[in-house]
């Protein structure tokens, strides 16, 4: 349905002063039909792909021609389509279906299912919103989690799910999310923006410009291997002028981490080896360094901060603390030699410097505190706003840096309802928060009514009674399953709608199957940041067993209180589709010009022109006063006073050194749990999506376990080698791994990928992990009152040689039917 | 004869006295004449008021009259149908005169080919469409109004996303125009502004009076003097002025702000502490004390700035404000739901406070398709409705 606006917004988009030339079509995107089967094109995280079909069936997957950098994760989405664990049916808890709220939550987890008809899944989902909502009120239901959800703009689960549930009745929502919970929470106060998720730097401005490149907990190759919409890998090609750069020495590289990245063997970069989670006592030195060595920039201090002078103090050690922050005081907790950090200090104020942070170093307790720190240096240095110079936290994510075309890109299906209707119940959140920190709803379940400080507000949490998780799945991405396991006895009723069997579905009461993005039509943005396209998604196959569209699961969900026409807006799949291109098409009219849709849809992937080089804060360096910055202050806060004025113990008026509750490398804790287990982002899956493709993780799954990469080492001292099954441990949980030995891994230091699958032995709380899940083990604490974000990576572990019978991975495949 | 001659000799007939005819026949004749005449005249009237004689021309048979049977107005479930002259030509005599010899023009251009190409009709389809608007904005769309009227609708039988936008406008009985501009033919592609500022210049009110609050609701020019020669900067999207005097199209406004005292104090802010923008001065302006009136200096505790609060007196024309501030939010509450929910629910606006929300607002602004206008109408409107003026729930 056109509204006035967007005819309005088609007067206006006609208007431009220069043309910029048409869009290209991909001609290789175009489906083929060969005596092999047809090739169809269709877009993913994992980038755009084509796929063979042949009688039904999808039987290969490639790369599409445009794509300069493929992932490895491309051989995976067969194996994901096709995977034994897909869900087949609408299914029930064993004992919910007969005794609902009054079922036995203790055996959540045995994955004993009952199958039923669609109409009676939805039935019941709306007969459960119907009593939360009739009993509880609004509080009582927690519908606001949300997770990657498959792309496609229209088909995406988010919306359909929150536009369905929202007009029932409203619910408790989030805010914040596990990927960047503290970084995006602390930089609106020192930078202005959240950061984490803005363009940066146009890459080719940085090879030319920068001398200095410092990767600080950065990992780009692996990590650029996905993107939010469909991934086109366009920054990957940098990567590689990079290397050569750094064989010329052109260009020096740094990449400060404990690990040697996959970035780092790419690119071949120096690293400078750090303890875990000491980041910001070796910055507090760098600055120390730059201080009594008169090396930083006071000119642009005095224009563009504020508070330096008593973060200084604090450095100097002319504070309550007392404590100069000298290189010797860094180098017993960080690991790295005085000269090390004075030879650091001096190189980076000498030339233009770059720092690239990555998000894994603020998924900890104090997360806050390296990312303000950062920024703190990167003023120092005064080239904030300078082509090659400065701070960015988000070059590792979606080919930022790649500069944005200008094309407006295609919205999506309505998120919200539409203009003047209103739900079926109204709100009635009674004396709890609308809305909580996104990491704190287990904590929710364990104390309703309690208070917790967040971000300058209390929050009271509130009594949840039914969660809905839609293409989401927190029994991967919370930490602590054990604490979560027993939290959720306290839910009456969960939902899942997935097309796998996670390991949220198997704790869910009602599972319900949606289908694959590969099972229905779309479109998609190709590129996140760049706006490099549009992508048509064909459907590939019909959707599998009993599965449905996300679109068809909420519409007739709304049925049932009469709302269809509304949810749908009387428009089918292909139809929204079209509109929504078609009002991208009016909105590029007269800047880029975009074929018919037929034609769109015909060839499959339409390209526009890059657009020009980009300076990131820029503007803000230009003008400080007109451009200012979005802190409360306008400039950079190096000291907040807004901060201090909350009060908090774990986040004050300044970037701190502050000890963490565990640490390893003779930190606390660390006689007793030696092993720091870091848990960042995996090379081979996108989160836990991919994990059950079966083919695909046969070939980095060892024994059938996820591996634990650990330095030759510590194995040694273990009596282990590599292809071992091991037992690792800790006071919240354990579980079975398979070790992969490395050089890249120093001592004390061990990885488990996040998004392993959860496959306890049993129902209990406590039960061996089969499979490798390292939320098992990981810490579920706020990083500090101000964030309330995860603490995943402040995670000590103890490894052994697993011995006696292994139990068999649970983590995969479908239920076990129980029949009447 | 050459033609010369006869006219010479028609006129000598015409000037001599009457001879031989009565002044009865002389009169009774003239009487007829006229008749004859003014039949002539209403028979080419009517002629040149039906359908067949406008789409004579192909500059409009091809253009506007094929774009007419691409809509609502050409066929619909109930038959009834409106042709070229029910809406373009005014049904009362007067103003039907005045259009018909308005429309000379259109023939003019026809005679000497002005739009005799697709081309070149696109180029003066945005000044053709513009006198159209402007009459009928300025009879309140009484083309229209004579088949479609307010107190005829059936609030009952429309849609909710109907009655939204309708009943405001009945209320204020808007003119249909304002909003169903495009609604039987092309819009022209060269208005050259931002989609939320033609829908705001459709609101704007254009009798400003003295001693009234109006709000922004695009970037003002503001000048130093009367003559409007020196420069002063620009107002910002949602910015509250107050009118001091009026002259002509021209206005004195004044500009109650409070700024920092750091830098040459160019951006005005709402409040104290308040990073609300107001407007924006040259280095010039704000830094001449006898155009800034600078009273009260206090520190703010949130940020250790020293703040004063300002009033400057400037002019600017007398176009680009609205009365009711609503209207400004109402468009961005609709911005901002729509574009910001593509790929998660939008925070509530009380969810943040003012000064945080420019933060949040930075980080994500690069996913939506904002333009710069909408973009710092969105932001206000998200400051406006942040937790400083609603009570946090």
């Amino acid at each position: 349905m056109a509204t006035r606006r967007d005819v309005l917004k088609r007067i206006a988009a006609g208007a431009t002063t220069s043309l910029i030339g048409p869009a290209l079509l991909g001609p290789a995107a175009k489906a083929q039909v060969t005596s092999e089967g047809v090739w169809k094109t269709t877009g993913s995280h994992w980038g755009a792909i084509k796929a063979l079909i042949k009688g039904g069936q999808v039987v290969d997957v490639r790369p599409i021609d445009e794509d300069p950098n493929p992932t490895d994760m491309i051989n995976g989405i067969k194996g994901l389509i096709y995977s034994p664990s897909r869900i087949r049916y609408p299914m029930v808890r064993a004992d919910w279906l007969d005794n609902r709220e009054r079922a036995d939550r203790t055996t959540r987890g045995d994955n004993r299912y009952i199958r039923i008809t669609w109409d009676q899944a939805l039935d019941l989902l709306y007969e459960e919103l119907e009593r939360i909502q009739t009993t509880y009120g609004s509080s009582g239901l927690y519908a606001g989690a949300t997770g990657w959800r498959a792309t496609g703009q229209f088909h995406s689960c988010i919306n359909h799910m929150n536009r369905a549930v929202t007009m029932h009745g409203p619910y408790i929502k989030k805010v914040g999310d596990y990927s960047t919970g503290a970084g995006q929470t602390i930089l609106p106060y020192v930078l202005g923006s959240t950061e984490v998720y803005a363009q940066g730097t146009s890459w080719p401005l940085i090879l030319e410009n920068t001398k200095t490149l410092v990767f600080w907990a950065s990992d780009p190759v692996k990590n650029l291997q996905v993107g939010w919409q469909c991934e086109t890998h366009e920054s990957l090609e940098y990567f590689d002028t990079l290397r050569e750069k750094i064989a010329k020495g052109e260009i020096k590289v740094i990449s400060i981490d404990p690990v040697r990245s996959k970035t780092q063997n790419h690119i071949n970069c120096e690293q400078l080896y750090i303890n875990p989670m000491t980041d910001v006592a070796m910055m507090l030195a760098v600055a120390h360094v730059l201080y009594t060595e008169e090396l930083y920039d006071k000119a642009f201090i005095d224009i563009y901060a504020l508070g330096f002078d008593r973060f200084i103090d604090y450095v100097m050690g002319r504070d309550d603390e007392g404590i100069e922050r000298t290189p010797e005081w860094a180098a017993d907790i960080c690991g790295v030699a005085p000269d090390m950090i004075r030879d650091f200090a001096r190189l980076i104020a000498s030339d233009r410097t770059q720092f690239m942070f990555g998000w894994s170093v603020q998924r900890q307790q104090h997360g806050e505190q390296p990312y303000w720190m950062g920024a703190v240096l990167a003023a120092m240095l005064g080239q904030i706003g300078l082509p090659g110079g400065g701070i960015s936290y988000s070059h590792h994510y979606s080919s930022v840096g790649v500069s944005t075309s200008g094309a407006t890109m295609p919205g999506a299906f309505p998120l919200n309802l539409d203009l003047g209707k209103t739900p079926e119940h109204d709100a009635n959140f009674g004396e709890f928060s609308p809305v909580i920190p996104t990491t704190r709803w287990i904590d929710a379940l364990l104390n309703p009514g309690a208070k917790i400080q967040y971000n300058g507000n209390e929050v009271t949490l509130p009594d949840l009674k039914m969660a809905v998780f839609v293409g989401n799945n927190p029994f991967h991405h919370h930490q602590d399953r054990n604490k979560m396991r027993q939290a959720i006895r306290n839910l009456e009723t969960i939902v899942a709608v997935d097309y796998t069997w996670s390991a949220t579905c198997r704790h869910a009461d009602l599972v319900l199957p949606g289908c694959t993005q590969f099972e229905r039509n779309d479109l998609d943005m190709y590129g996140s940041y760049a706006n490099s396209g549009v992508l048509a998604m064909h459907r590939l196959v019909d959707p599998l067993f009993q599965s449905r569209p996300d679109f068809d699961i909420f519409a007739a969900l709304t049925e049932r209180f009469g709302r269809r026409e509304e949810y749908t807006r009387g428009m089918r799949e292909m139809e929204w589709i079209e509109t929504l291109y078609n009002e991208c098409r009016d909105a590029n009219a007269g800047k880029f010009e975009m074929p018919e849709f037929a034609d769109f849809w015909d060839e499959g992937l339409i390209r526009f022109p890059r657009g020009e080089h980009w300076v990131r804060h820029a503007a803000f360096r230009e003008d400080p006063e007109i451009n200012a910055l979005g802190t409360p202050s306008g400039f950079i806060e190096i000291s907040s006073r807004t901060i201090e004025k909350f009060g908090y113990d774990d986040c004050g008026a300044h970037p701190k050194w502050m000890e963490k509750l565990e640490r390893s490398h003779g930190g606390p804790g660390s006689e007793k749990y030696p092993i720091w287990l870091q848990s960042c982002h995996p090379d081979q899956r996108l989160h836990s999506q991919m994990c059950d493709s079966e083919p695909y993780r046969a070939t980095y799954s060892v024994q059938g376990r996820e591996p634990i990469w650990m330095s030759p080492q510590d194995a040694e001292q273990r009596g282990l080698g590599d292809g071992d099954l091991v037992r690792v441990f800790n006071d919240r949980g354990q579980l079975l791994a398979g070790v992969r030995l490395s050089d890249n891994f120093p001592p004390g230091v061990a990885r488990i990928h996040e998004g392993a699958w959860y496959g306890p032995e049993d129902a209990t709380i406590g039960a061996l992990d089969t499979y490798g899940d390292p939320n098992t083990l990981t810490m579920d604490i706020g990083a500090s009152k101000l964030s309330q974000a995860t603490s995943a990576n402040t995670c000590l572990v103890q490894i052994e040689e697993f011995e006696g019978d292994a139990p068999a991975v649970t983590a995969f495949g479908g239920p076990t039917e129980v029949v009447f | 004869m050459s033609l010369k001659s006869t006219l010479a000799v028609f006129w000598r007939t015409l000037s001599s006295p009457p001879a031989t005819i009565s002044l009865g026949v002389l009169t009774f004749g003239g009487f007829i004449t006229g008749i004859i005449f003014w039949g002539g005249f209403n028979t080419a009237m009517e002629f040149t008021n039906t359908e067949d004689f406008c789409i004579y021309c192909h500059e409009m048979e091809d253009n506007v009259y094929a774009e007419l049977q691409e809509t609502v107005h050409w066929e619909n479930r109930t038959g009834v149908r409106a042709t070229c002259p029910d809406c373009h030509v005014p049904h009362e005599w007067t103003n039907k005169v005045a259009r018909k010899m308005q429309a000379s023009k259109e023939v003019w251009g026809k005679v000497f080919g002005t739009i005799n190409t697709p081309e070149k009709f696109e180029a003066k389809r945005d000044e053709l469409a513009r006198h159209e608007w402007a009459r009928l904005e300025a009879n309140g769309s009484l083309e229209c109004r004579n088949c479609h009227d307010y107190d005829s609708m059936d609030w009952a039988a429309m849609s909710d996303e109907a009655v939204y936008y309708m009943r405001p406008a009945a209320e204020l009985n808007t003119g249909c125009i304002n909003c169903h501009k495009g609604i039987a033919h092309h819009l022209p592609q060269s208005s050259g502004e931002s989609p939320v500022l033609v829908v705001l210049e459709s609101k704007a009110v254009t009798d400003l009076e003295e001693g009234q609050q109006y709000f922004a609701i695009d970037a003002v020019e503001l000048f130093e003097d009367e003559a409007l020669t020196q420069t002063a900067g620009s107002l910002e999207l949602g910015a509250p002025v107050e009118v001091l005097a009026r002259s002509g199209n021209k206005m004195q406004i004044r500009l109650a702000a409070w700024r920092k005292e750091k830098g040459f104090g160019r951006v005005l802010y709402h409040d104290f502490g308040l990073n609300m923008r107001k407007a924006v001065l040259n280095k010039d302006t704000a830094t001449n004390a006898a155009i800034v009136h600078a009273s009260e200096t206090r520190n703010d505790d949130n940020t250790g700035l020293d703040w004063s609060e300002v009033t400057v007196d400037l002019w600017a024309v007398s176009r680009g404000f609205v009365k009711d501030e609503q209207v400004l939010w109402d468009v961005a509450a609709e911005s901002y739901a729509s574009d910001c929910s593509t790929c998660h629910a939008q925070p509530d606006p009380e969810h943040f406070s003012a000064n945080a929300w420019p933060a949040m607002f930075n980080g994500m602004v690069g996913f939506t398709n904002f333009d710069e206008a909408e973009s710092k109408l969105v932001l206000t409107y998200l400051q406006k409705h942040s937790s400083d003026f609603v009570e946090a729930h």
